[in-house]
């Protein structure tokens, strides 16, 4: 084996495997998954939910069955290394990775980043109260319930209204255990409207508009105290407390590496192609963009590593970059970045968030010139793709503008 | 449950820094020790959270006992670190000036520095402060520069010193609660909720509960008024926006608000001053958090583009005065040693020397002492951002906290420890595990594992059937 890759990808989940699925069908070879869990396969590996497979394989498939074939399209064809850490990236595409084997440094001509997302814990929420054991994420939880048959309680209540909320509900009762009751900041769910009325089907009783005040107990959570939309305050006396959503990509390799980012969140900078600042390397997946469907970041996936497969035969000819900018309305756009001056380059798709529920046109302009205008219902954490935006135009000087009118 | 049924020299009760220093010089004094504890391990209470700065003194009150400690602390540790592979992190401090009134304060800061024989300490121009300090938001005036003030360990070194007695025959008992005491003919009688401890020496380092030990059996000289501190802990990007530690100028009642780096790799910021009632409880309460915030990022704008990995709140064992509240009873064979407010870290070393000399200078002689001709020293797991850890070496088993870059042969070597965990905090604290910035998601299912039934598990509460 040889320290020197063609290509290295970090994370062997959905978006990585599919970058691997399409290098391999471009006949590269010498290519390496790196993976720091004792699995490939990544988040849907827990997510035993029935919403995968629909685009990929044309049937909807429970989360782990469907890693388990996107990482047969590339078992044995390629290498896939698990247990194992990459701990910095460098410039020119070398990695130091950490495993049972201690340090090594790695080489590749091209790096993909695929490290995917995770929620907005306990902490980072600024949640007041005590910090007993019991507090955790739905991602946890699914990991205690399918992977190590453990309860991390028994009497849960869930923070959050994301699909990712109702999931959790699932996932609890798969174990036979009820959660006590869904607690929301908004006055809505995040997901769709009808996952309220599951929840309640289920047993769970929802309170919108409630904040959590307080979290009680000294090795264990006991209670929990929320203040309704009215301004009441109530007790609840629980076990464990389950904070959903709010996906935050994982950023920590770039934010400490040469790669330019976003300072305000260590969002790496990068094109339609997922390259990044440094041509050797390219992001993609959900840490791009938290955080969407598997099948989405399977496409996604593909689509890089095609572009990837062909940087590594043909020269790169885009000429400059055009930043793209969000008004106030806007949280994230993928990419960040538009790569110009290439006959291809002719469109693009944004795929933006945003942080309130937003109903009206959105409009691209370049600066003098609208690109693209339509109307969206956005929704909190749900995806929004402005499609076919014409950039064959646009010039060193140019913004690509994002703006809701 | 074992029933205790001990005899010994000494019995130290709470096992906080200083606790776990006094335990350790009585041992390698030759004393036949005991530590109790009434948590699930050592820094269960005010000791679990501080800013784990090893101050200089300089701005401690000149003549003070506590400034007395603090020294003898700080040259202490700088003797013996590295001897248990214990980390320093040489950071400097700077206390800046956001005003006028703290500008002209600056003088006598520096004065008083040099009163305390800190006499490296010198007053900084505004220009100096931003060339140290580049990310510092605008409106610094000035500032006095404290070369030695230093970041250290804050839980590797109390338990290296738990390690050291318990390799010199010192022992120890968790979740082991005084309930009574009663004075014998030669020493005392402690009823706990363990069973019956018979000693010759009772040393009272019960931090926030030391006033209701002495109450036991005296009035007690003095009343512990928690004052609770909240702190935020930052993602390990945030620490290359400073280099110092920075303080702000204290005013008549607080030291106010600091950044600091912690020798994991965040930065923290910190701590509010709340006084409260409540001696066990810590809460973080977010309309303070945001306040802290604020402030920081008065001082540090870019602090806004980093993401909180863990907050916590910590109660110092305030009392009615400032100066610490260490009282020796010769005749009734008991040491006091309260009031140990906010700068134990720092002092417990040096105070653990200070009871040495008043037992040796005031009591008479209960138990005989033989120090040892060799001294032992424990090799601590280190756990510093800013050296090699365990993960670059081979062998280490594979990482199984990817925040903290915690390994499996890190958590083994925990329990193989002289000192092993009881309880999941104790786990936490002495490998860093599920501390990190995603609180656990990725390896608590591992932990939980791995630990099983080797503690009190309460990560989980049950099976899946």
């Amino acid at each position: 084996m040889s320290s020197q890759y063609e290509v290295i990808i970090i994370g062997a989940g959905p978006s990585g495997l599919a970058a691997a699925r399409s290098l391999l069908e471009q006949g590269i070879k010498n290519v390496l998954l790196l993976e720091r869990e004792s699995e490939a396969g990544g988040v849907p590996r827990h997510c035993r939910h029935p919403t995968f497979g629909i685009q990929t394989f044309f049937r909807p498939m429970n989360g782990h069955n469907w890693a388990a074939r996107i990482l047969k399209l590339v078992q044995g064809k390629y290498e896939i290394r698990t247990s194992t850490t990459v701990v910095n990236i460098r410039p020119g595409g070398e990695l130091e990775v950490s495993s049972d084997r201690g340090l090594e440094t790695l080489r590749a001509k091209r790096v993909i980043i695929a490290t995917g997302v995770r929620e907005t814990p306990r902490h980072a929420r600024l949640i007041s109260g005590q910090r007993p054991q019991g507090v955790l994420t739905a991602g946890a939880l699914q990991q205690f319930i399918y992977l190590k048959k453990l309860k991390p309680g028994i009497r849960p209540v869930i923070v959050g209204s994301e699909l990712v909320s109702f999931s959790a509900i699932w996932t609890l009762r798969n174990a036979g255990i009820k959660a006590l009751a869904l607690i929301d900041e908004n006055s809505r769910p995040v997901a769709f409207k009808p996952s309220a009325l599951y929840a309640r089907l289920m047993g769970v009783k929802v309170h919108f508009g409630s904040h959590v005040t307080k979290i009680n107990g000294s090795e264990r959570v006991e209670s929990i105290e929320y203040k309704d939309a009215s301004g009441q305050e109530h007790l609840l006396t629980c076990d464990s407390i389950i904070f959903t959503g709010r996906f935050t990509g994982e950023y920590t390799l770039i934010r400490k590496s040469h790669l330019q980012f976003q300072p305000e969140t260590g969002r790496p900078l990068f094109d339609q192609n997922g390259r990044c600042s440094d041509p050797s390397y390219f992001a993609v997946g959900n840490m791009t963009h938290p955080a969407d469907m598997g099948d989405q970041c399977y496409q996604e996936g593909q689509r890089v590593g095609r572009y990837v497969a062909r940087t590594l035969s043909e020269q790169d000819i885009s000429t400059f970059n055009v930043p793209v900018i969000l008004d106030d309305v806007f949280r994230v756009s993928a990419p960040n970045v538009i790569s110009c001056g290439h006959r291809s380059m002719e469109e693009v798709t944004l795929n933006v968030r945003v942080d309130k529920a937003h109903t009206g046109e959105i409009v691209v302009t370049d600066g003098s010139r609208e690109l693209y205008r339509k109307k969206h219902r956005c929704m909190p954490e749900r995806r929004i793709l402005l499609k076919h935006i014409d950039v064959s135009a646009l010039t060193p000087e140019s913004t690509l503008s994002v703006k809701a009118v | 449950m074992t029933q205790l049924n001990e005899n010994v020299d000494v019995v130290v009760i709470g096992g906080g820094v200083v606790g776990c220093a006094v335990f350790r010089r009585f041992t390698l004094m030759g004393a036949r020790t005991l530590l109790l504890e009434k948590g699930g391990d050592i820094l269960s209470g005010a000791s679990k959270a501080n800013s784990a700065i090893l101050h200089t003194g300089f701005d401690a009150p000149t003549g003070s006992l506590e400034l007395k400690c603090m020294q003898d602390g700080y040259e202490e540790y700088m003797a013996i670190h590295d001897k248990m592979n214990l980390p320093l992190l040489k950071t400097t401090a700077i206390v800046v000036a956001w005003n006028q009134e703290q500008l002209d304060a600056l003088p006598g800061i520096v004065k008083q520095a040099h009163a305390n024989g800190v006499t490296d300490v010198i007053q900084i121009s505004e220009k100096e402060v931003y060339r140290r300090e580049p990310n510092l938001g605008p409106g610094a005036l000035g500032g006095v520069y404290v070369p030695r003030e230093y970041v250290i360990d804050p839980w590797s070194s109390p338990l290296a010193y738990v390690t050291q007695a318990v390799m010199h025959g010192g022992r120890y008992e968790f979740n082991c609660q005084v309930l009574n005491v009663q004075p014998e003919s030669d020493g005392w009688e402690l009823t706990t909720n363990k069973g019956t401890v018979h000693t010759r020496l009772v040393i009272n380092c019960a931090g926030n509960h030391a006033d209701l030990i002495d109450g036991m059996w005296r009035a007690p000289e003095f009343e512990i008024r928690p004052r609770k501190g909240q702190f935020l802990v930052y993602d390990k990007a945030s620490a290359s926006q400073i280099n110092a530690i920075i303080l702000p100028v204290p005013t008549a009642t607080t030291k106010g608000v600091l950044l600091c780096k912690t020798i994991f790799g965040n930065m923290i910021l910190g701590p509010t001053a709340e006084e409260q009632q409540d001696r066990n409880r810590a809460d973080v309460d977010e309309s303070m958090m945001n306040d802290l915030i604020d402030k920081g990022s008065r001082m540090l704008p870019s602090l806004t583009d980093y993401s909180v990995t863990a907050t916590y709140a910590g109660l110092r064992p305030a009392t009615e005065k400032k100066e610490y509240r260490i009282f020796p009873y010769p005749q009734e064979k008991w040491i006091t040693v309260g009031g140990i407010r906010s700068t134990g870290l720092t002092a417990a070393l040096g105070i653990a020397r200070y009871v040495e000399n008043l037992y040796r200078e005031q009591f008479p002689a209960l138990f005989a002492l033989n120090e040892p001709r060799e001294l032992q020293w424990p090799c601590m797991p280190m756990l510093s951002e800013y050296e090699t850890r365990d993960f670059a070496c081979p062998g280490n088993g594979g990482i199984v906290c990817h925040c903290e870059l915690v390994t499996r042969r890190e958590l083994e070597a925990a329990f193989d420890s002289a000192v092993p965990p009881e309880c999941i905090g104790g786990l936490r604290r002495r490998t860093r595990v599920m501390m990190g910035r995603c609180n656990g998601f990725f390896c608590s299912n591992n932990v939980a594992e791995i630990v099983g039934d080797r503690l009190d598990n309460t990560i989980v509460v049950g099976k899946v059937e």
